[in-house]
């Protein structure tokens, strides 16, 4: 059996994120509401990549003449930016392909675009 | 030059250009097509050689790559298909097109050569977006929206191989690819999710007969033939170094290779089914992790040219309300008929040669994939590639009426033309093209001649005597009842979910 950690523990509302993100995605009848529940996965697994990053501890990485004793792992947290950064241009291109769409179907229904 | 500036310097090359191409857009094409040779033409010489390099970009704790076996083919591959699409569209392509060809030529290099998982994620996601300019370049209300349901199901499945990524982080304090043995299960599956869906292996791939079929067909011709073979080559590392993988990727493959090929049998549209059985060929390439890249590399060529010559060239219909990036004077000049028998010719050669045709190079790596498949998977490898055979035969035979159709009327004035025609053909690069590929397909079917052994030949030719038989008896059957288009988004999005949760089951408890 699993025991549950304080790290584990600190986890489970990143998760939920998750699960909320991927029902709202799986039932969203329009493409502004998956568009939304995109940015709500992509949140929880960037806080997921930051969080365990502070599982040792969470201070700042910085080498100075008094070092700290439990400072945060700076590796995953420097390779989630490049996720951050691409999370946004996929927001970016799908909000400019709505703005195209919404000019026949304004109210951006997959009903009415899935035809 | 060092090795370890020069490959950097080499995979970064083709983005450069492709940016240097937004100031000087004159210059890009003949640098361009001088690189692609370049490229295809070392890739060539070092395939089968077994050389390799590792090498870390920036020193300790860098980025990881390895230019190895998996990485020659698909880059020969995808440089070979993107110069045919250079050449047989020249006149189509607009700057900006060939931008983005190049960025996606380097998002590419990096995803075939890097074991570093988080440089795969960057590089899968480049991909995506180069896959979805070239989708959207169409700029319709459909291919608009097939871009958009590709972007985002693709981005999905990204974010769930990155979960699978961070949870392998926490147990083997790494991201390569080659610590993923001590990595748990659930991080195993979510991270094969992810790398099906952008090859798009049935289930999960649900995406690409919809986007083969709306859009533009040159965008259509560099989907099928690069950006599917991105996941190919991290899917076959890690079927390499993991058994349990490696042993549900042969049950994936499998049923890839069936379902999609059956789908395909009963679709009427040309584009779709030649979309569906880039499904089953790729369900096929990740049976075996030795000969994957060559089989994806195969058959991303030959897709290539099946997309550019599958429509006569009149035929090219585009809405007058779309505002379209891409020029379209090729409508305008009108057909010849010599030419026009070329494109169906090199239709049928490719066709044949992905049937798996004796002296074509399909042939070889058919072969090849089935002497490294155990038993059980070996009687249904070869009814998928009977259904393929009927497949084909129906894009040859419809490929064929069409041409003669359209040729019927104009059959005298053509003759009386015909001198002046060939010279008119012997002219532009475009017969040059297709000529070259012919010969090279059937050139290529020499490189392994203890292949040719007679139960072989003999099964390939009754496979394709079959398919045909087949596709007559099956050509009366009106499909379009049980047969719908799967364009819901739903389906799409959902997919890759299934797939993970199917996979730990295996994983855990079936252990087939």
């Amino acid at each position: 059996m699993m025991e549950l950690t304080p790290e584990k523990i600190r986890l489970i509302p990143m998760v939920a994120l998750i699960i909320i993100g991927c029902f709202g995605l799986l039932n969203s009848k329009s493409i502004l509401r998956s568009l939304f529940s995109l940015d709500v996965i992509d949140t929880a697994t960037i806080s997921i990549f930051v969080l365990i990053a502070a599982s040792g501890g969470a201070q700042t990485p910085i080498v100075s003449e008094s070092r700290y004793s439990q400072y945060s792992d700076p590796y995953p947290q420097a390779i989630i930016l490049t996720a951050i950064v691409i999370g946004f241009a996929t927001q970016a291109l799908l909000c400019a392909i709505a703005l195209r769409l919404g000019r026949q179907s304004p109210m951006l229904r997959y009903r009415n675009l899935e035809k | 030059m060092d090795s370890q500036i020069l490959l950097p310097a080499l995979i970064f090359l083709p983005a450069a250009l492709g940016f240097l191409g937004c100031v000087l857009p004159r210059i890009v094409f003949p640098v361009s097509v001088a690189m692609l040779l370049a490229y295809a033409f070392l890739s060539q010489n070092l395939i089968g050689s077994g050389v390799s390099y590792v090498f870390t970009l920036v020193g300790e704790g860098g980025i990881q790559f390895s230019i190895d076996l998996y990485t020659f083919p698909l880059v020969f591959g995808s440089s070979i298909t993107l110069l045919i699409c250079f050449g047989l569209f020249y006149r189509r392509f607009s700057h900006y097109f060939y931008q983005v060809c190049l960025v996606l030529f380097t998002a590419l290099l990096i995803a075939f050569s890097t074991i570093d998982l988080v440089s795969m994620f960057i590089a899968l996601e480049l991909v995506g977006f180069a896959a979805f300019l070239l989708i959207a370049d169409r700029s319709d209300k459909k291919s608009l929206f097939h871009a958009f349901q590709y972007l985002i199901g693709g981005g999905l499945a990204m974010l769930i191989y990155l979960i699978g990524v961070v949870q392998a982080f926490t147990y083997t304090g790494s991201f390569l690819l080659t610590d993923l043995v001590r990595a748990p299960e659930t991080a195993l599956c979510l991270i094969v999710a992810g790398l099906l869906t952008k090859s798009g292996v049935f289930l999960c791939g649900l995406w690409v007969p919809n986007i083969y079929s709306h859009a533009n067909c040159q965008s259509s011709a560099v989907l099928s033939g690069c950006v599917t073979c991105a996941g190919i080559a991290p899917i076959a590392r890690m079927s390499q170094i993991l058994i349990p993988i490696g042993d549900s990727m042969v049950v994936i493959g499998v049923v890839s290779a069936v379902v999609a090929a059956i789908y395909a049998v009963f679709e009427r549209e040309s584009g779709r089914a030649l979309g569906w059985s880039s499904v089953s060929q790729l369900g096929i390439a990740i049976l075996s992790p030795t000969y994957a890249c060559a089989y994806a590399m195969q058959h991303g060529i030959c897709k290539a040219l099946l997309f550019s010559t599958l429509h006569t060239k009149d035929r090219s219909k585009l809405s007058d309300d779309s505002i379209s990036h891409s020029h379209n004077q090729l409508a305008k000049t009108p057909s010849l008929p010599v030419e026009e028998f070329i494109r169906v010719i090199v239709f049928v050669v490719a066709s044949l040669s992905i049937m798996g045709f004796p002296y074509l190079s399909g042939f070889i790596t058919k072969n090849w994939v089935k002497t490294d498949l155990p038993y059980e998977a070996k009687i249904i490898y070869t009814t998928a590639s009977l259904l393929t055979s009927t497949v084909y035969a129906r894009l040859i035979f419809d490929r064929v009426s069409n041409f003669i159709d359209h040729q019927q009327p104009q059959t005298g004035l053509a003759l009386r033309r015909i001198s002046r025609n060939i010279i008119d053909v012997l002219s532009t690069p475009r017969l040059w093209i297709l000529l070259v590929s012919i010969i090279a397909l059937i050139s290529f079917s020499f490189v392994d001649t203890t292949l040719y052994s007679t139960p072989s030949i003999r099964s390939a030719i009754v496979s394709a005597i079959l398919g045909g038989i087949l596709f007559i008896s099956v050509v009366g059957i009106q499909a379009d009842e049980f047969v719908k288009p799967i364009t819901r988004t739903l389906d799409l999005v959902g997919a890759p979910f299934l797939v993970a949760a199917l996979l730990l089951a295996n994983l855990l408890y079936l252990k087939i």
